[in-house]
């Protein structure tokens, strides 16, 4: 293993942050993954912060719209990691066939995501979700707080945020009905969530690498995800043209830019 | 407050390069979309509610990277005092303080009281900046005059500032390169200034809250975070408050033993007798820290408190009931001047107190700068109340 006191900065605070999210929820915690870097890296820290051993269920919301390549990931590696993973879906919009060109995208990530979680966060009687998002990603992401609550209809104040301080002291508890997203990765960055994966020899799905001078930069739906231009075809290279960029990294994501402040009213109903 | 801090730091991104493609293009697009000039302060200011009232309502980080591959974390926070909730946020993770003043606006209470604050919360490393100096026609004169103004304040609180940069955060002098503009300063540009920064972690005595114990094929673990030091199987530790000892037999991390680990570590210890060891239990060695029930402290309070108020003290995992016994001076955030007692603080108060607890905390002084040097207070409805170092 190399030594890096960076990476060991960072993984240090998210190890800490899962597991005073698991001391305050034990079973009533989630952890979603999407198969994306982001959260197959907090997949990882999680079963590092738990000594291999996963106590948490592992949430994977299906838009029905995802690229192979991720749910042939999703099989392989909830098997080899030994994950107690749950599919959800919302398949009453599923079967009303929304989509981004048959309601808009606002709709389409509204129903098809956030809705869908709402389901699952009922049907598993869960209090609180460990979710990947970063600082870095966007602008309204990097207001959040580690421990951010959602009201009984999923809404975000982020006009009222609690206190929190040196990410050790977290405003926990919450009025009934409520939710909270747990934010273990808010301090990394693109680039260090690939240097993680190059040092603990972390699997991504392939669609990050190159193939035909394309890669994915950030992946979701194939409906709502561009290619961008590169022909960085490992980790290593990865991490150079990341260092040598200035393109953003949801820049292939169309919900982000739809309009002005979509992601803002995405997130204050419930969007990751 | 409205000093320019976002602008600042808006500004420093664009010029270090650290801003992503487009993202300027949508400024522009928004600004001229709402009738203003180009605002930077737009690149960390993402709320509609921040941009459609000109001001700052959460604090946010931005990753910065010059040319030269030097990097930062930049902490905004918002100046206005009815946020200063989310300034405590913000502030919390800062190694450095940028105080940004308004070159046309004299010495204001939000400066004095973030310094103030800043200082209370561990930081030594401060930097001034004179912003708004186009404003100021880059005078010289108007520059002295702030800067003595706000030095002469910040020796009184006992602050000495690396330097105090005359900068124009909208036209950008000063931050990365000398400005002609105001020729008369030869002192460090801002960028030089951050250059300096560093930060130290806590101590060398091994210190390891326990944060929670799995069991995990008949073993107690024994989770947590290494704080300061470092730790080898087989030695002895001990067990505060209780004061009990024991050995380490194993080391775990992921599914692997290792011999020895150290500060920022997550392990998980296997002891030869965990008996009674619970949460909050602080296992420490060579030399102890201390184990109290009447904690003497500062505290700088976000809600009014009262004397014998039910109250939580947290501090790294410990997590126990107290309230305020004794209320010694109180300094007012206005002018930070010692004021009569009335057995009550007030929201924005600076305090010494001693706060009595129901079970035996385990402390060590806020200059050793560990978890153990700094606590909340939490009230019933779990809200912080307010925010402490041990003294």
């Amino acid at each position: 293993m190399k030594n890096n006191s960076y990476l060991d900065e960072l993984e240090s605070k998210s190890i800490y942050i899962i597991r005073e999210a698991y001391w305050e929820y034990k079973e009533k915690l989630a952890i979603l993954w999407s198969m994306g870097k982001d959260s197959t890296t907090l997949v990882h820290l999680a079963r590092k912060a738990f000594f291999g051993h996963l106590p948490l269920p592992v949430i994977h919301i299906d838009t029905g719209f995802k690229f192979r390549q991720i749910y042939e990931f999703r099989s392989k590696y909830a098997a080899i990691w030994d994950l107690d993973l749950k599919i959800v879906r919302n398949d009453i919009a599923l079967k009303e066939e929304i989509s981004p060109v048959n309601g808009g995208r606002f709709a389409c990530c509204t129903q098809l995501k956030t809705e869908a979680l709402k389901q699952a966060i009922l049907d598993y009687h869960l209090r609180a979700l460990l979710v990947a998002i970063r600082r870095d990603e966007h602008a309204i992401r990097a207001k959040e707080r580690y421990f951010s609550a959602r009201d009984k209809s999923f809404k975000w104040d982020y006009q009222n945020q609690p206190m929190e301080l040196w990410a050790e002291h977290y405003k926990t508890k919450s009025q009934a009905g409520a939710h909270f997203r747990i934010h273990p990765l808010l301090h990394w960055r693109e680039i260090d969530i690939w240097k993680y994966i190059e040092r603990e020899r972390l699997p991504v799905v392939d669609l990050y690498f190159s193939r035909h001078k394309k890669r994915y930069r950030s992946i979701g739906c194939q409906c709502c995800c561009q290619p961008v231009a590169s022909t960085a075809n490992t980790v290593e290279k990865i991490i150079k043209e990341i260092r040598d960029t200035n393109i953003a990294e949801r820049s292939g994501r169309s919900q982000d830019k739809e309009r002005e402040y979509m992601m803002q009213k995405l997130r204050s109903l419930g969007y990751m | 407050m409205d000093a320019g801090k976002s602008t600042l730091i808006g500004r420093f991104l664009y010029e270090s390069g650290s801003v992503a493609d487009g993202a300027i293009a949508n400024i522009e697009e928004s600004c001229r979309r709402q009738g203003n000039d180009f605002e930077f302060a737009y690149l960390l200011d993402s709320l509609e509610e921040e941009r459609g009232g000109q001001l700052t309502i959460d604090t946010t980080q931005v990753f910065c990277r010059d040319k030269k591959g030097r990097q930062w974390i930049f902490i905004d926070v918002p100046g206005h005092r009815e946020l200063f909730r989310n300034m405590l946020v913000g502030s919390s993770y800062a190694d450095v303080a940028v105080l940004v003043v308004d070159a046309e606006r004299s010495l204001r209470e939000q400066t004095k009281m973030h310094s103030q604050v800043l200082k209370f919360l561990g930081i030594r490393q401060f930097i001034v900046v004179i912003n708004k100096m186009d404003v100021a026609c880059y005078n010289k004169k108007i520059f002295l005059k702030e800067k003595e103004r706000i030095s002469g304040f910040l020796r009184k609180i006992n602050i000495k500032p690396a330097c105090c940069i005359p900068v124009s955060a909208k036209q950008g002098d000063n931050l990365f390169n000398n400005s002609r503009r105001t020729n008369w300063y030869k002192g460090a540009t801002l960028i030089e200034a951050l250059a300096v920064s560093c930060r130290k972690p806590g101590g060398n005595n091994f210190r390891m809250p326990v944060q929670d114990i799995y069991k995990l094929k008949g073993k107690n673990i024994i989770a947590g975070r290494i704080i300061a030091g470092r730790i080898k199987a087989g030695e002895k530790v001990n067990i505060l408050p209780s004061n009990k000892e024991a050995r380490v037999k194993q080391i775990r991390v992921f599914k692997q033993s290792i011999p020895a680990a150290g500060f920022p570590a997550n392990v998980g210890l296997i002891l030869d007798n965990s008996e009674g060891l619970a949460r909050g239990m602080i296992l420490a060695k060579p030399r102890l820290p201390d184990v109290k029930t009447r904690v003497l402290a500062k505290i700088f309070c976000v809600y009014p408190l009262k004397i014998g108020e039910r109250l939580r003290f947290k501090s790294a995992t410990q997590n126990v009931v107290a309230h305020i016994k004794r209320i010694d001076t109180v300094w007012g955030s206005a002018d930070f001047k010692a004021m009569p007692k009335i057995g009550l603080l007030r929201q924005a108060d600076l305090a010494e107190i001693v706060i009595a607890v129901e079970q035996p905390v385990v402390t060590e002084r806020f200059e050793d700068r560990n978890s153990l040097g700094r606590f909340v207070l939490e009230s019933k409805e779990r809200e912080i109340c307010a925010v402490g170092i041990i003294v």
